[in-house]
């Protein structure tokens, strides 16, 4: 039986994946890619990480998904009737397309089936290691949480969670860099008239606000943690932009700098608290590990929240 | 022949890695190439997270989950930043492939 609905999600999934890059359309692309996100995190939760399905779904769909949904606005394509008679009188003049010559696509595909099958070949024969359960489960009570997975992002592993949270400042620099602060002008409050988008807003806010504080504190015990708490919080923000009442840029700057900052920054200060008495980068005292994660996590969560309604808000200028 | 799930699941993250790559080789538009680097991680990310299920004992091994969950928040932040310098292309050319219009 499991057999069966295993087999049919990776089924399901390759054929979605598939659709999505052959989708004709690209709005069809996006929204395929919204399925195919979803049922990637359905295969996640088949083989027992939830906190993987949870960020998979939140973030590499929801997140980048919103943002490419909201980029198919500039780079056109359906929605508007006005859009299709501009295609169609476009189409009417002849226009020198380039396409690949068909030995390019041939040998491309030639290329790829002889990938798949070495591939294939190869994680088919991938030896038997033993992995690091054993080591994980041995040191969990020492580490102040009851997760696994949390205790290896916010405790064996904490160095590699701190330059995580350092990547997202820096794609945010990135996309300032890349023209995104330059024609900012502070928008004016311009609320939504649509009155399912406010509804909508009303409803979603208080419960993301809350279901997100519930999974960074139930981190502690099962699936949850930093990351998807911010992903939920900032949801909060993105809905807020998209409604009209863009709080993210109304805050002062000197405010937005330290939201989106605190995070990294009491982590690196976490990290160097033991070496004062003689630890190790990155120790945490047995006695308040619990209650400095929670805290590491809170700030963390906070700031990676911000980070991401910045990118969505500075993205779409 | 008797398969266990996650010999399943490491089975499909090639065969979507191989999907993502021609993706990204053929596709024409930018977006659609951002989709399929998308695609390329999340059958990484599967092949990784089936071989933690391999070596489970009372739980999955929590450090490939951990890596996992860092690498989806890496890549989804460098599809953001190449979605911006993308946006920007189509704002001051107009263009949204790499060939040109004649």
């Amino acid at each position: 039986m499991d057999i069966l609905i295993d087999s049919l999600l990776a089924i399901l999934t390759i054929y979605l994946a598939f659709r999505c890059m052959l989708a004709p359309k690209l709005s069809k692309a996006v929204f395929v890619f919204f399925a195919f996100g979803l049922m990637l995190a359905l295969a996640w939760i088949r083989l027992g990480a939830v906190d993987v399905a949870i960020a998979e779904a939140a973030i590499a769909s929801g997140f980048i998904g919103v943002l490419m949904l909201d980029s198919l606005r500039d780079f056109s394509l359906i929605f508007s009737k006005n859009q299709e008679r501009l295609e169609e009188t476009a189409s009417k003049i002849p226009v020198k397309k380039d396409s690949y010559h068909w030995t390019t696509g041939l040998a491309l595909g030639l290329g790829l089936i002889l990938f798949l099958l070495i591939s294939i070949q190869a994680i088919w024969e991938v030896p038997q290691g033993g992995g690091l359960t054993a080591i994980a489960e041995a040191n969990l009570p020492m580490s102040g949480v009851e997760h696994p997975v949390t205790a290896v992002l916010l405790n064996y592993r904490a160095y590699d969670t701190w330059l995580e949270i350092g990547v997202i400042l820096m794609g945010l620099l990135a996309i300032f860099a890349a023209g995104g602060l330059k024609q900012y002008r502070k928008p004016g409050l311009a609320p939504a008239q649509d009155p399912l988008l406010r509804k909508t807003i009303l409803i979603f806010t208080p419960v993301l606000f809350l279901f997100g504080a519930f999974l960074l504190y139930y981190g502690k015990m099962g699936p949850g943690g930093a990351f998807q708490a911010a992903v939920l919080w900032g949801a909060i923000g993105i809905l807020l932009h998209l409604g009209g009442w863009p709080v993210f840029t109304f805050i002062p700057r000197r405010m937005r700098q330290i939201l989106v900052t605190i995070g990294l920054g009491f982590f690196l200060i976490l990290g160097f608290t033991q070496m004062a008495t003689g630890g190790a980068f990155f120790e945490y005292p047995p006695a308040y590990a619990g209650f400095l994660i929670l805290v590491v996590e809170t700030l963390a969560a906070i700031s990676i929240a911000a980070a991401l309604t910045a990118i969505f808000a500075f993205l779409t200028k | 022949m008797k398969m266990e799930t996650y010999e399943i699941y490491s089975l499909t993250s090639v065969v979507l890695f191989a999907i993502g790559l021609g993706g990204v080789f053929l596709a024409k538009h930018f977006l659609r190439k951002i989709i399929a680097t998308i695609i390329m991680g999340g059958g990484v990310f599967l092949c990784f997270v089936s071989f933690a299920k391999r070596d489970a004992i009372t739980f999955a091994d929590p450090i490939p989950h951990a890596l996992v969950i860092t690498g989806i928040v890496v890549a989804v932040t460098a599809a953001a930043f190449a979605l911006s310098l993308a946006r920007r292309i189509h704002k001051l050319t107009g263009e949204d492939t790499f060939e040109a219009k004649k």
